[in-house]
């Protein structure tokens, strides 16, 4: 038990770590997913090939693999020096960017045509029929799937480990291999497992807000 | 009485498919046009180039005096530009078969939106018209309720208000009832012989024969994307002219 208590603290820190990155990530790549969204059914060809690219790119490659793409060869080719948490930042962003685009897109599509017919004979006009019409009903659609990589992205922060940043994982990994003991893994394991809970009750709330409109009363 | 829509020379082809077939139509203010005819007769297809949810191959449509659609001889139907087109589309008000309320917003949300956003009535002013229109479809008890909540009937009657609210010159139905129990027609169709009462322009879609016959000033048979005989509902009716007309009517009665 004591020697728990002599572990945590460093825990903790990376933890706290591991949960800024959760958070930037998750407040830069939920708005970026939107214009990729919109990108990948623009009208106009080029738009739509860099956004489909972009998707395909980020989807179709390990994450592991972007972050050291970003982390030693994006700045050795640049001659720039980008430090592990702005590399972990940039990689998750743009890899949460395409997951999230993919999600709203399918929002987009799955709004009936009929709500569009209806926009276009009151006189509305595009942008107003998509941000007053479109994009609120998409968005209760497309909760359930971001939740859910959401809660991936707790557990894809312990990849950040691999570029040296000192989040959870990696600290817990250099107290196992320190001490010869596997407990800091437990204990990780045990803080991850707190985050998702908590993380989980927090978005059941917002769904279940969002649901308002379609629960029937009777 | 003077026409406030013309349409002549009307023609659309879906690929090869020759959906509307050189017609003209026109309806004059205040009166109230069904269109009947079997299915896939071109009736929805003519409804919907009227607010250009469906874009016409060639031929001119004027509303209210606009020409919004014209074409040069020889050449292909030519619209005018974006936003004068949306001034001419928001001087009509459609209702759908399938409602196509918003479903993210109460009833009176939905009807006092296009009225806010489109012509920028002050919001309390938009209120109290809803709240006029939701009162005349019977439907003001349930302003609060979202879409889900309310039954067919009653989303069709709030649908009708929307349309109102824009107070358009002509107001489309597309075939208003063919979506719901046929109990609960009664309900739509009362409010929809109100308003022609009250001299709304109306064209409706409609496989209703009971309605046509009451409430319309002007029956128009549709058959394989022709516009196939017209006529008061009286002479349409009663005395039927072409082939196609008897047949349909009688399979109509029929079923």
């Amino acid at each position: 038990m004591s020697y728990i208590a002599e572990i945590l603290p460093p825990l903790l820190q990376g933890a706290v770590v591991s949960v800024e990155l959760f958070i930037i990530t998750l407040v830069l790549a939920l708005p970026l997913g939107l214009p990729f969204a919109f990108g990948e059914m623009s009208r106009f060809r080029p738009v739509r090939w860099i956004c489909k690219i972009f998707v395909f790119v980020f989807r179709g490659t390990p994450l592991m693999l972007q972050l050291f793409f970003f982390y030693f060869f994006f700045p050795l080719v640049l001659n720039i020096d980008i430090p592990a948490f702005p590399a972990a930042i940039l990689t998750f962003v743009l890899n949460y960017a395409a997951y999230f685009a993919e999600i709203y897109r399918g929002g987009i599509l799955s709004i009936d045509q009929g709500q569009y017919e209806a926009a276009h004979s009151l006189g509305l006009s595009r942008a107003q029929t998509t941000f007053g019409i479109i994009v609120p009903q998409a968005m209760r659609v497309v909760l359930p799937p971001v939740s859910n990589e959401a809660i991936t992205l707790v557990k894809d922060t312990a990849l950040a480990s691999v570029i040296s940043m000192s989040e959870m994982m990696r600290v817990s990994e250099g107290i196992v291999n320190r001490d010869y003991n596997l407990t800091a893994y437990v204990v990780a394991a045990a803080i991850y497992l707190l985050f998702t809970f908590l993380l989980t009750l927090v978005l059941n709330h917002i769904e279940a807000r969002f649901s308002t409109y379609t629960r029937r009363e009777n | 009485m003077s026409a406030i829509l013309e349409m002549k020379n009307i023609n659309k082809y879906f690929g090869d498919f020759h959906a509307l077939k050189d017609i003209d139509f026109s309806v004059e203010e205040g009166e109230t046009v069904a269109i009947i005819g079997p299915s896939g007769s071109g009736k929805s297809t003519l409804l919907r180039c009227i607010n250009c949810l469906t874009r016409i191959s060639s031929g001119s449509i004027s509303l209210n005096g606009t020409t919004f659609v014209d074409t040069p001889s020889g050449g292909e139907a030519k619209y005018i530009p974006d936003k004068a087109l949306k001034q001419v589309i928001s001087e009509t008000g459609m209702v759908f078969q399938h409602f196509n309320l918003f479903p993210h917003m109460t009833v009176l949300d939905n009807v006092t939106y296009a009225p806010i956003k489109v012509k920028k009535v002050p919001k309390d002013k938009a209120v109290a018209r809803a709240e006029e229109l939701l009162n005349l479809v019977g439907m003001l008890d349930h302003k609060d309720q979202y879409p889900q909540m309310i039954s067919g009937g009653q989303k069709q009657r709030v649908a009708i208000a929307r349309g109102l609210a824009m107070d358009p010159t002509i107001m489309l139905f597309d075939e208003p009832t063919s979506a719901l129990d046929p109990e609960i027609t009664g309900e739509v169709l009362s409010v929809m012989k109100n308003l022609a009462e009250q001299r709304v322009t109306m064209i409706v879609v409609t496989h209703e024969m009971g309605f046509a016959r009451e409430v319309a000033d002007r029956v128009v048979f549709m058959n394989q994307g022709e516009l196939t005989e017209s006529g008061t509902s009286e002479q349409i009716f009663t005395n039927p002219q072409s082939k196609r007309l008897q047949d349909f009517l009688s399979s109509m009665i029929r079923a």
